[in-house]
């Protein structure tokens, strides 16, 4: 079941993996490399974010244990040993199998539990003791306080009942605001489904944070949406819920008063002034029951929309507990008997104030409840901040006289009425209305201004700072990866072959402009059809390089896996090897680069398994015991060269040569005449490896000739040099690009035309008859003192001999060719030019033919076949 | 594709996701007086809440699921009453 996302996981988590990785071992090496630790962390924290949108909890888990352990040694609480790079390394070794597990089955394996759990603990024991408790507290400090509690009231009656029943029963209300990020959806949040996650949720209102605009003009992606839920729960459940936003999340925890408010109609229905009479006694002698019954009947009488109706409900919910609280028992019948919606329990401790019902509507800071978990005064939150800084701005605008007084007693207002809805004390409110006072005493708003002054100096650093700073980290890595787009190959290769379909149309063009001359005559439309083509020549040609640009990779793509490589090889061996790696962003064609990869790591292994030597060993030989292995890259003409250089004990030809010898590799003879050059390039002669002892590092004793065959697979070419003592350089040679390729074109069996791939090329000669010898069925020829076998094209692909051979000087062409170290001498009719060509193999049912490695369009329309030597000869 | 569109109904399917959020805004800008049936649906992307909350269609079939069914009813019924009134 492997859907497009699970794809695209995989790709990213195999990139996340080797960032991490790579990151991994320059902080090994240098600790204190602060860009290092922190691409780490986030390659790390990423990987962890988006494993958690499918369902591999071992998965999740073990990374989560490895994202707790790198923020330690972010925040450099924890030293960053050899043996918690390897263990943090083992952590991304299996994740990346799981990594593969997923990409082939979608799945993970069986025994990922036993493995998580495992690994997860190792992890886990490095970390203090007292680390989830410290990340716990940390979390709750960072939910922000919810300030603001009006909509209570707005939601349904129903919903709040419910609420206020559980609170009676003991439950913790939660009031939550959340206000998603206007691009959450970018980020593959989904708040509803976060919101419906809320185990216990009474009540949730949905409202836009804007008006809507008209349908036309609706963005569907940009979230203005706000949530607003009631849910009996503790309130770390609610912060362990949202821990992701936790920064657009508001809790607050409700006293259940709050949830008291009545809706309906004020006007009409009876009013229950015998009941209210009755029932003030029967609260004052904490009579319950008979006050309940009351409370039913009359709400039977009731009509359900009205005002009393819903006083009558809060009362029934109210006194449902076996003790009712009789403040708001009071309140709500204070409320019945006024038939005014505006609850305010009183303390039975003041009376006073329940005389004085009739100021109620006014504001009254005093009375607002002390709900728990307010802001400390003297702290508010942004959103008062800002609302503080526009009022001073206000008064800054007012000057001496004028509409002072006017401006004064609004802001004074505002001022007022933020304090009390932050939850300040008294004290704040005191100086708030002296300072207004004077101001009008004097005319003159200074003192005011003096006292917002205070208040926004002492919240400045704290509210405002913080915040926007996370914010623009996280946009700018959203634009950071926005950058990249990540194409499918098989589309690129679409678009080269189109590329490939639209230079050889091209190629005809010239052909069309020779016939409008010669055929019809018309030289002026020759030169235009010309000129056209002249123009899209050049942009066919930009075209391609374009496109090959795009399939161009960098050689880190393979480079950067061998610091992990050399790491291990090095530790297992006890050797100590620093890798350096020159010219990381060569660039050459994906495909050049992806069949580097494992030639290359054959190399290196070689190099470390037998070049290097132990330490004790470099020591007396007088070399430092720290040894190097260089990789570099660079370009040279149209292609690259990639050469590992070790500074170990080299190759000892002769050893070589026994060995040769030993393994009938070459006869005693020969063995006598080899340079030692010539014998260290033994080597790569199949079937051979001098290593005493087989290792599993440097391969099952199948030597260099894998190396090379991989090499020359996509036509480059491998050399080695050695000088015995000072070390071995391994040179591979690749083109740049396999797009292109170069063949030089043969006319053999009269007429016909063969293309032949270029590097094989080593001459062309003009042999005359007589210098041609038979040998029984084969021919050969004698260049420059060497015997050149001859093979007829023509007889060789069973094509008709031309009737006519050679021209008038007796001579025959004949190419020279190189095949797999030896030369052979192809006899053809003719030579013909060499052209760049687009390869393109044969499919279908005729892609098992041996010896043609695949055909190209020529300008003229005619087909060419390329000849593949390595099969033919 | 969760939803399908027909003349004037478009009917969600299972599972809304954010990718339904745009074809369901252009089906309902395209035709005015669409209605939408939620029925088979167990869970609505935000995105796709946020299209019905401004476009308000009407909703023939509210999904079957209770939990998302009353929260629909409560985002969409309030001022949805107020608008065909």
């Amino acid at each position: 079941m492997s859907t497009p996302l699970l794809e695209r996981f995989v790709s990213e988590a195999r990139d996340l993996l080797q960032a991490a990785a790579t990151g991994l071992l320059i902080l090994e090496r240098q600790p204190g490399d602060e860009a290092a630790v922190n691409e780490v962390f986030r390659s790390v924290h990423t990987l962890k974010g988006s494993v958690g949108l499918f369902d591999f909890p071992a998965f999740t888990k073990l990374v989560h244990a490895g994202e707790d352990v790198l923020s330690l040694v972010r925040a450099r609480q924890l030293v960053l040993t050899s043996e918690l790079v390897d263990r943090l390394l083992d952590t991304f070794d299996q994740v990346s199998a799981w990594v593969d597990a997923i990409d082939t089955t979608g799945t993970l394996p069986k025994d990922a539990d036993g493995a998580s759990r495992e690994m997860t603990a190792g992890l886990r024991a490095v970390l203090p003791a007292d680390f989830g408790a410290s990340q716990a507290t940390a979390s709750a400090v960072r939910t922000g306080e919810l300030v603001g509690l009006d909509w209570l009231a707005a939601l349904p009656e129903k919903d709040r009942l419910a609420a206020f029943a559980q609170a009676m029963d003991g439950a913790e209300i939660q009031a939550i605001e959340y206000a998603p990020l206007q691009d959450c959806f970018f980020s593959g949040e989904d708040p509803l489904a976060l919101v419906r996650q809320l185990a216990d949720l009474q009540s949730l209102a949905i409202e836009p944070t804007e008006p809507w605009p008209v349908i036309d003009h609706l963005d569907p992606y940009r979230c203005v949406l706000c949530f607003r839920a009631l849910a009996a729960m503790p309130r770390v459940e609610v912060e362990t819920l949202f821990r992701y936003v936790v920064e657009q999340v508001r809790v607050a925890s409700v006293p259940p008063e709050l949830l008291i408010s009545l809706t309906g109609d004020p006007n009409g229905g009876p009013v229950y002034g015998d009941f209210v009479d009755e029932a003030y006694p029967l609260i004052a002698a904490g009579d319950w029951p008979p006050l309940r019954r009351a409370v039913g009947a009359l709400l039977q009488l009731t009509a359900p929309t009205l005002l009393l109706a819903s006083a009558l409900r809060w009362l029934d919910a109210i006194l449902a507990v076996p003790v009712p609280n009789s403040d708001w028992v009071n309140a709500l019948i204070a409320c019945i008997a006024d038939g005014e919606s505006n609850f305010r329990p009183v303390k039975a401790a003041q009376p006073a104030a329940l005389a004085n019902s009739g100021s109620r509507h006014l504001p009254d800071p005093t009375a607002v409840p002390e709900a728990p978990g307010r802001t400390d005064p003297g702290k508010v939150s942004s959103t008062a901040v800002r609302i503080l800084e526009s009022q001073r701005a206000i008064l800054g605008l007012l000057t001496a006289g004028g509409d002072i007084a006017a401006r004064l007693g609004s802001v004074a207002q505002t001022v007022t009425n933020l304090l009390a809805a932050e939850g300040h004390r008294a004290d704040d409110l005191a100086a708030w209305s002296r300072a207004v006072d004077a101001a009008i005493a004097q005319d003159n708003a200074a003192p005011v201004i003096e006292v917002l002054d205070r208040w926004l100096a002492a919240n400045h650093p704290s509210a405002a700072s913080v915040r926007p700073e996370a914010g623009e980290h996280l946009i700018q890595e959203i634009k950071q990866t926005s950058r990249v787009l990540k194409v499918d190959q098989a589309k690129i290769d679409t678009l080269m072959n189109l590329i490939g379909e639209l230079v050889v149309s091209k190629n005809s063009l010239p052909f069309l402009a020779k016939r409008a001359e010669e055929v019809h005559g018309s030289r002026e439309m020759s030169r235009e059809i010309k000129d056209l083509h002249a123009v899209i020549d050049r942009l066919a040609q930009e075209m391609h390089g374009a496109i090959m640009a795009v399939r161009m990779l960098p050689v880190s793509e393979v480079f950067d896996r061998f610091p992990r490589l050399v790491r291990d090889v090095a530790r297992k061996l006890g050797k100590q090897i620093e890798l350096s790696i020159e010219g990381a962003d060569t660039a050459a064609d994906k495909n050049i680069i992806e069949a580097l990869g494992d030639p290359l790591l054959h190399i290196v292994r070689n190099a470390i398994d037998h070049g290097i030597e132990l330490p004790d060993e470099r020591d007396a030989s007088g070399k430092s015991t720290q040894a190097t292995v260089l990789l570099r890259a660079f370009q040279e003409r149209d292609q690259v060269v990639i050469e590992v250089v070790d500074d170990g004990r080299g190759i000892n030809p002769e050893k070589i040569k026994a060995s040769a010898l030993a393994k009938g590799v070459i006869d005693e003879e020969r063995a006598a005449r080899l340079t030692d050059q010539e014998a260290v390039n033994l080597v790569f002669t199949p079937g051979f490896s001098t290593a005493a002892q087989v290792s599993d590092l440097s391969g099952r004793g199948v030597g260099m000739d894998v190396v090379v065959n991989g090499v020359e697979k996509v036509g480059g070419s491998v050399s080695i040099i050695s000088v015995m003592g000072q070390g071995t350089t391994v040179r591979l040679s690749l083109p740049l690009s396999m797009a292109v390729t170069r063949v030089m074109v043969v006319e053999a069996g009269g007429g016909m035309l063969f293309g032949i791939p270029m590097d094989h090329i080593a001459e062309t000669v003009r042999v005359h008859r007589d210098a041609v010898h038979r040998f029984k069925q084969s021919e050969a020829f004698v260049l420059r003192d060497a015997i050149v076998p001859i093979i007829r094209l023509d007889r060789l692909l069973g094509v008709e001999p031309s009737a006519w051979f050679g021209d008038g000087s007796d001579e025959d062409a004949v190419l020279v060719v190189r095949v797999g170290g030896g030369l052979v001498g192809l006899l053809v009719d003719h030579f013909r030019e060499g052209m760049d060509i687009i390869l393109k193999p044969f499919d279908g049912i005729l892609a098992d033919i041996q010896g043609y490695s695949g055909s190209a369009l020529l300008g003229d329309g005619r087909v060419l076949l390329v000849l593949n030597l390595r099969e033919l000869l | 594709m969760p939803f399908s569109f027909a003349k004037n109904t478009a009917t969600a399917e299972t599972l809304c996701t954010v990718e339904d959020a745009l074809p369901l805004l252009e089906y309902l800008q395209s035709h005015r007086g669409a209605k939408v049936d939620l029925g088979p649906c167990r869970h609505l992307h935000t995105a796709v809440l946020q299209v019905l909350l401004a476009a308000r269609p009407k909703i023939t079939v509210l999904p079957q699921d209770p939990v998302l069914s009353g929260l629909l009813s409560q985002a969409l019924g309030a001022s949805g009453e107020k608008e065909t009134k």
